[in-house]
């Protein structure tokens, strides 16, 4: 009862190899679940068509990114953020992001006929991408067009984040939906991209509550991490009573992540994970649909996803990595690759200044909840 | 910025004459609390629901009645700003003068009202985030030229700048606060601190040291 959702073209989302989102972390977490004994069959899901992008997105800014793709010089392209740094343009990437959009639309389509319960797309996750512009690596909301997809069929859906990155994309889209609740967990917006995600952002007009945001301090670790989830997301589930959950589970809230300055361990995503499987079970009917997201250390976000994995396929984890995974992208695992899937214990020495740290997010939450109080009574 | 950018107008007024129940109730039906009164087309004063308060209040050692003018509570001379003038004077005039708000006079015609929520506004403006960013902080060394060298390794590096924000540190440097429109801010860091940049934001992780 558990659908993995990925084919080969996913690899053509690719910004080019300077790039920090590039397709080999798939290849990577794809070899390693195939050596660790998970039989790779996954279901190949058509791409997502113009008509279904544009239930989402704006058609001029549909229109850029198809010019574009087709190699068309437009001089307005950096208005709709496109040919930045984050996003670079390339040929063929109107269609590449289509089947990562495919991917979570097919998932949210076999949540929606029963056909499965839990469905893991081992791609996409675009949440920074806007109505009307690309941001940071996404050029397509892919988690917002199923979302949309499950709304239409009549389902209240809860969207959970645990990227470091505040989910802004996704938030905006639904900001006014009754229907869509947001969670996000991220660093915060006053250090971070995409500089969001505050306590105050509480969701619009009916749906005023129903976005919610938990904005870390840089260096939090995953004691406050845990601490912080535990108290606001499993009764904002309870409250809401989602038809289904929806999560993008990036894994660059991982210490050695290069982007950001959060410090969970591979340890706290396992607890996370497990959490999240729970959570589905208890206030979702059990239905899950996840996608990965941003995660830039290949050789933790294989270990990371693997976890992902493992947990939503009911296995056990392996404590050691397979030798030959090892040796096949030795180049991309750095000086001293890992030989276990979890980090060693303790990952680092202790952090200074983590009293004040935890004083802070644990203040960040109660001003959250107070805040709530008035619109969930 | 400019006071015009940021006033609001047209300006609802009121005459010296009308009473202070009348006045009262614009201020609850429209939700503000500043009322330029107008004499002949000529500013003679403003009332503010302070003043009415304060007027209408048994501490007040001569209480006015509800029937009473706006004359007898209103504040005066009233104290103005032009159009043309920068944010920075307007604050300074109403944080001197402790008041909330500034009538935007063009000569001798009230073309707008500025107040302190006006300038919570702008501040908004400029220091808030509009489109996705990463903040990058840097102590720039004060002296000619140095901003200048951070922006241009920015643009080689078609790094789009959303907004600037500097002020004076307290040894010297001038702290320069920048959204600039990259996620990808820590390695765009470490190429500032080897081309000689003081990056105070964001730093390196406790754990990497």
């Amino acid at each position: 009862m558990v659908a993995l959702i990925h084919r080969a073209e996913y690899a053509q989302y690719d910004f080019g190899p300077e790039h920090p989102f590039t397709p080999a972390r798939l290849a990577m977490l794809l070899d390693l679940l195939g050596e660790l004994g998970v039989d790779l069959d996954p279901v190949q899901a058509p791409a997502a068509t113009r008509e279904e992008i544009l239930t989402v997105h704006d058609p001029a800014y549909v229109e850029v990114v198809e010019a574009l793709s087709r190699g068309e010089s437009r001089p307005d392209a950096e208005a709709f953020g496109l040919g930045t740094p984050d996003n670079p343009i390339f040929p063929g990437m109107d269609l590449a992001a289509r089947w990562l959009v495919g991917g979570a639309l097919h998932g949210a389509r076999l949540l929606m006929s029963g056909a499965e319960q839990r469905v893991l797309q081992l791609g996409g996750g675009l949440h920074h991408a806007q109505r009307n512009r690309a941001a940071g690596f996404c050029l397509y909301n892919d988690l917002a067009v199923a979302i949309q997809a499950l709304v239409a069929h009549g389902w209240r859906v809860a969207y959970l984040d645990i990227d470091l990155h505040h989910g802004d994309g996704v938030q905006s889209l639904f900001y006014d939906h009754d229907r869509v609740l947001t969670i996000s967990l991220h660093e915060s917006g006053h250090y971070l991209f995409p500089g969001t995600g505050h306590i105050q952002e509480l969701g619009g007009g009916y749906a005023r509550g129903l976005s919610l945001n938990l904005p870390f301090e840089p260096f939090t670790g995953a004691e406050d991490y845990l601490e912080a989830f535990d108290t606001v997301v499993p009764q904002a589930l309870a409250m809401f009573s989602p038809h289904v959950l929806v999560v993008q589970a990036g894994a660059d809230a991982h210490f050695a992540d290069p982007m950001g300055d959060l410090a969970l361990t591979t340890q706290a995503f396992e607890a996370l994970h497990r959490r999240i499987l729970d959570l589905a079970h208890r206030h979702a009917q059990g239905r899950l649909l996840a996608t990965l997201g941003g995660g830039y250390d290949a050789q933790v976000v294989s270990r990371v996803w693997t976890i992902l994995a493992l947990t939503l396929l009911d296995r056990p984890l392996p404590e050691a990595l397979p030798p030959a995974w090892i040796e096949r992208w030795r180049p991309l695992l750095g000086e001293t690759p890992p030989t276990r899937l979890h980090d060693p214990v303790p990952a680092f020495p202790p952090l200074p200044g983590s009293e004040l740290r935890s004083h802070h997010n644990r203040d960040m939450v109660s001003r959250l909840l107070d805040a709530l109080a008035r619109y969930w009574l | 910025m400019l006071v015009q950018e940021m006033m609001r107008s047209p300006v609802v007024t009121i005459p010296p004459e009308a009473s202070l129940k009348e006045a009262c109730n614009l201020f609850s039906s429209r939700g503000f609390r500043h009322l330029p009164v107008m004499e002949g087309g000529r500013l003679v004063g403003v009332l503010t629901d302070r003043d009415l308060r304060w007027a209408t209040s048994a501490l007040c050692p001569e209480p006015r009645k509800l029937e009473d003018p706006v004359r007898s509570a209103m504040s005066q001379p009233p104290i103005t700003i032009d159009p043309l003038d920068p944010v920075e004077d307007a604050a300074r005039i109403m944080r001197e003068h402790k008041i909330g708000c500034l009538p935007v006079m063009d000569g001798p015609e009230l073309v707008g009202i500025l107040t302190g929520m006006d300038i919570l506004d702008t501040l908004i403006k400029l220091t808030g985030v509009s489109l996705p960013s990463s903040r990058l902080e840097v102590a720039l060394d004060d002296r000619p030229g140095e901003l200048a060298r951070l922006t241009a390794f920015l643009a080689e590096r078609h790094v789009n700048i959303h907004s600037i924000l500097t002020y004076p540190d307290a040894d010297r440097f001038v702290r320069t606060v920048l959204r600039v429109g990259s996620s990808q801010i820590r390695p765009l860091a470490e190429e500032l601190r080897q081309a000689g940049f003081r990056i105070l934001w964001p730093r390196p992780k406790p754990w990497s040291r």
